[in-house]
């Protein structure tokens, strides 16, 4: 076994553990950390396969946006996570069952000979970020503009769906107080002085 | 190539290395004494009055989730500023019409007051 | 390159992100120049579309794009089907407190995703078209946000969406490692050159396609959002979502298994012809015992979806061809239902038991006629034109030689009709529950006399669609 192979190994060990450990455990919190672990294990086997580009995006995507936002989300929220669990040991033998299809499917189909090949049929480029970019700004700019669109779309549905204005909040508009002139704030009254008789 | 990745690895081990012994360090060395008190939250001199979760504002997760919107564009630049100098002129125009296109999006963003904390 | 072939979908984006801009602009009370945008939008897409209709089949943007005729006419249906359904669905926002813009431009975007598979030339394209599609639904879907059934109804939508967005990509990725290729033609080749029935692998891929197109379609046993989705979505939404995509879906399936995957046709085959058997039967069966109306209208389109896909499991140009048949009129009529549904609502009332069809007769005989319209086309009965499409499906299901499923249809479809004559029962001879006044606009009204006298005209002419459908088949060599 080479040193390589040792390495992969022993981050794919820790990529099972972690997404076992993420179904099974009781805190949510502690779930989460278990998918951070097991993105992170993954990012390190894309990069074993000199898939760096995609490895690195993995991290700054999911393990830094994303994994956040579900962690904000699990420690802020008001939910009770006991119910959450109580159907774990029900539903778990249907769960090993599709599970093991899955595995046996996998199997099947990563024996057959087309996935049976010692060596990759083109070298891996030199530089996997740019391989990638020469052809997904170029061949593939349909699906690449089309992954813009998408975008977009997550901005409306996001705003569609949370987005309230409060009518009772008080809040701070800079511009306003700049723009703001002394007519409008103080008012000078031209008036006699008073003296002690009138009064 | 992979090669390049050692000191990284080497990090790793060591990272993982340390915070194994610091933590069986503590654990070993340390004196443990837990009882019901100790073990209890502990707010102020008082028992926890509430848990910590509570109802909130569903805007700091709009703010989230339109970060990771604009993180993923930024994951889009980098393989595209590598390769600018050899896919020239259509390159640049496919990521103009791609910003362009986002643009729209973070005008519509901006102006439904979702970048605005009242 | 060729860009310029790929015009109605770059003016459709275009003309998107104008209005997007535009309305965040406009005042709250001008609402209805986002509206008037968005339909001379659909119609003038529609109309570069059939300008674009030349009897060719050509690719273009590196073999990632297809404009033949097929793509016209469904693109054509997509639009107009659209403008129809959001004129349908202005009553049903107005009157409610939730006419604002966003339906619309999420219901565009829809259509631009649905545009997009029906001209993909690619499995990465077909993928994310459907992506854009999806996204764009699940949002309209939650759209009333203040609805705890229309959050329930996203929600579950959105689980079992990704899911089989999911199975759809790893069939699609499997057979990416087999083959090296996504573009149909190439991958069209590698399908011919292997055996189907004896490759594991190819058939794993095949499996997983078929499970994540066999979904959007909501045909058994993937059928199980769609009780729940129909019900819980705002009427409107309901109607889009019942209609158009089932167009999108087609095109979909012509595109993946027939065009690409041709050769495989024994094998996926079966997959359908169990699909299709299974909707059938459990379809129009549930339907029975469903006294909410969307949920019984739900499991009919389940049946309807079961006779789509026994129409294309076939792998001929007439299976084909009356598979988009009905397709499109299938998509005509339930656009039509519904609205009778929006027309029964008001503020603060959702006409969805199938009591609130009571003595519609009495309250509005026009609407009652054209209601009835709609049931018999549903339930196939002549001179309707869903008698003719269930017929030529049945016919070309009879001609690649699978009697007894054509004879199961057959039975199928007559105690299907059961349901349906009972809504026609309630609205003929039941007294009325309701005594609101049922009023519409002048638009909404000409469009639903339209379309309810289409039923009737297509019915007796089916040939003038038919006609264009399989033209369209033969000019894309299906």
């Amino acid at each position: 076994m080479t040193f390589e192979q040792i390495i992969f190994y022993l981050f794919s060990a820790v990529l099972v553990a972690a997404a076992v450990g993420m179904v099974t455990v009781r805190s949510p919190v502690y779930a989460a950390l278990c998918l951070i672990l097991s993105f992170f294990t993954s990012a390190a086997l894309w990069l074993l396969l000199e898939a760096e580009f995609l490895g690195l995006v993995l991290v700054l995507v999911y393990v830094g946006a994303v994994m956040v936002l579900f962690l904000f989300v699990i420690m802020m929220l008001d939910l009770n996570t006991d119910p959450l669990k109580e159907g774990l040991v029900k539903h778990a033998p249907v769960g090993f069952v599709v599970a093991a299809v899955i595995a046996v499917e996998m199997i099947l189909v990563l024996q057959s000979a087309p996935f049976q090949i010692a060596t990759p049929l083109n070298p891996a480029p030199a530089n996997n970020t740019e391989a990638l970019g020469a052809i997904l700004y170029t061949d593939y700019v349909y699906p690449f503009e089309i992954a813009a669109v998408i975008l977009v779309v997550a901005i409306i549905a996001a705003i569609t769906l949370t987005l309230r204005r409060r009518p009772d909040s008080r809040k701070q508009d800079i511009s306003q107080q700049v723009q703001v002139k002394r007519a409008d704030r103080v008012r000078l009254v031209k008036m006699k002085a008073e003296t002690k008789e009138q009064a | 190539m992979l090669g390049e990745y050692l000191p990284i690895l080497v990090f790793l081990a060591v990272g993982f290395g340390l915070a194994v012994v610091l933590l069986g360090l503590g654990l070993l060395a340390g004196p443990r004494r837990p009882d019901a008190e100790k073990d209890s939250p502990f707010e102020c001199g008082f028992p926890a009055f509430e848990d910590s979760r509570i109802k909130f504002d569903v805007r700091y997760y709009l703010v989230a989730i339109l970060f990771i919107i604009f993180d993923l564009e930024i994951a889009f630049l980098f393989p595209w500023a590598i390769v600018l100098d050899t896919i020239g002129v259509f390159g640049i125009v496919a990521m103009g019409i791609f910003l362009t296109i986002l643009i729209v999006g973070f005008i519509y963003e901006w102006k439904k007051g979702a970048l605005e904390w009242e | 390159m060729n860009i310029v072939i790929a015009m109605p979908e770059i003016f459709l984006l275009s003309t998107i992100c104008l209005i997007l801009l535009l309305d965040v602009f406009l005042r709250e009370d001008c609402r209805m120049i986002t509206y008037l945008l968005t339909q001379v939008a659909l119609l003038a897409t529609a109309l570069l579309a059939y300008g674009a209709m030349d009897g060719e089949k050509t690719t273009g943007l590196n073999g990632m794009y297809v404009r033949d005729d097929l793509a016209g006419v469904l693109k054509i249906s997509i639009l107009l089907l659209t403008f129809v359904v959001f004129v349908y669905a202005r009553k049903y926002l107005k009157d409610r407190t939730i006419w604002v813009s966003e339906f619309f431009l999420l219901g565009l975007f829809a259509v631009l995703g649905m545009l997009v598979m029906v001209s993909a030339n690619h499995l990465l394209v077909v993928y994310l078209g459907l992506e854009l599609l999806a996204l764009s639904m699940y949002a309209l879907v939650a759209f009333n946000r203040d609805d705890g059934r229309s959050s329930e109804a996203a929600m579950k939508y959105f689980v079992l969406g990704a899911i089989a967005s999911g199975l759809l990509l790893y069939g699609i990725s499997i057979l990416y490692g087999l083959s090296g290729k996504l573009e149909f033609a190439e991958v069209l080749t590698y399908v011919s050159s292997q055996n189907v029935l004896e490759n594991i692998p190819l058939l794993f891929a095949l499996v997983f396609i078929v499970a994540g197109i066999a979904f959007k379609f909501g045909a058994v046993p993937f059928h199980m959002w769609v009780p729940d989705v129909y019900q819980g979505a705002p009427t409107a939404v309901t109607m889009f979502l019942g209609s158009v995509p089932k167009v999108a879906a087609l095109a979909m399936l012509l595109r993946v298994l027939a065009e690409s995957m041709g050769a495989a046709q024994p094998g996926w085959a079966q997959l359908l012809l169990v699909f299709g058997l299974l909707s059938v039967f459990l379809g129009n069966l549930i339907a029975i015992a469903q006294f909410n109306l969307k949920r019984m209208l739900a499991y009919s389109t389940i049946a309807h979806m079961g006779f789509i896909l026994l129409g294309a499991l076939t792998g001929t140009t007439e299976g084909y061809s009356a598979a988009l048949f009905y397709t499109i009129t299938y998509a005509m009529m339930a656009a039509g239902g519904f609205a009778i549904l929006i027309l029964l609502g008001r503020e603060g009332f959702e006409a969805e038991t199938l009591d609130d069809l009571k003595g519609l007769n009495e309250r509005n005989p026009w609407y009652a006629f054209i209601m009835m319209v709609f049931l018999f086309s549903m339930a196939g009965i002549p001179p309707t034109v869903g008698f003719y499409a269930k017929l030529s499906i049945i016919q070309a299901v009879m001609q690649a030689g699978y009697l007894w499923p054509a004879v199961f249809m057959v039975v199928m479809s007559v105690i299907g009709a059961y349901y349906y004559l009972r809504a026609i029962k309630m609205i003929y001879f039941d007294k009325p529950e309701q005594t609101a006044p049922i009023q519409a606009e002048l638009d909404f009204n000409i469009l639903i006399s339209v379309n309810g006298v289409l039923m009737v005209l297509l019915g007796l002419f089916p040939s003038a669609l038919m006609g264009v459908c399989s033209a369209a088949m033969v000019a894309s060599r299906l």
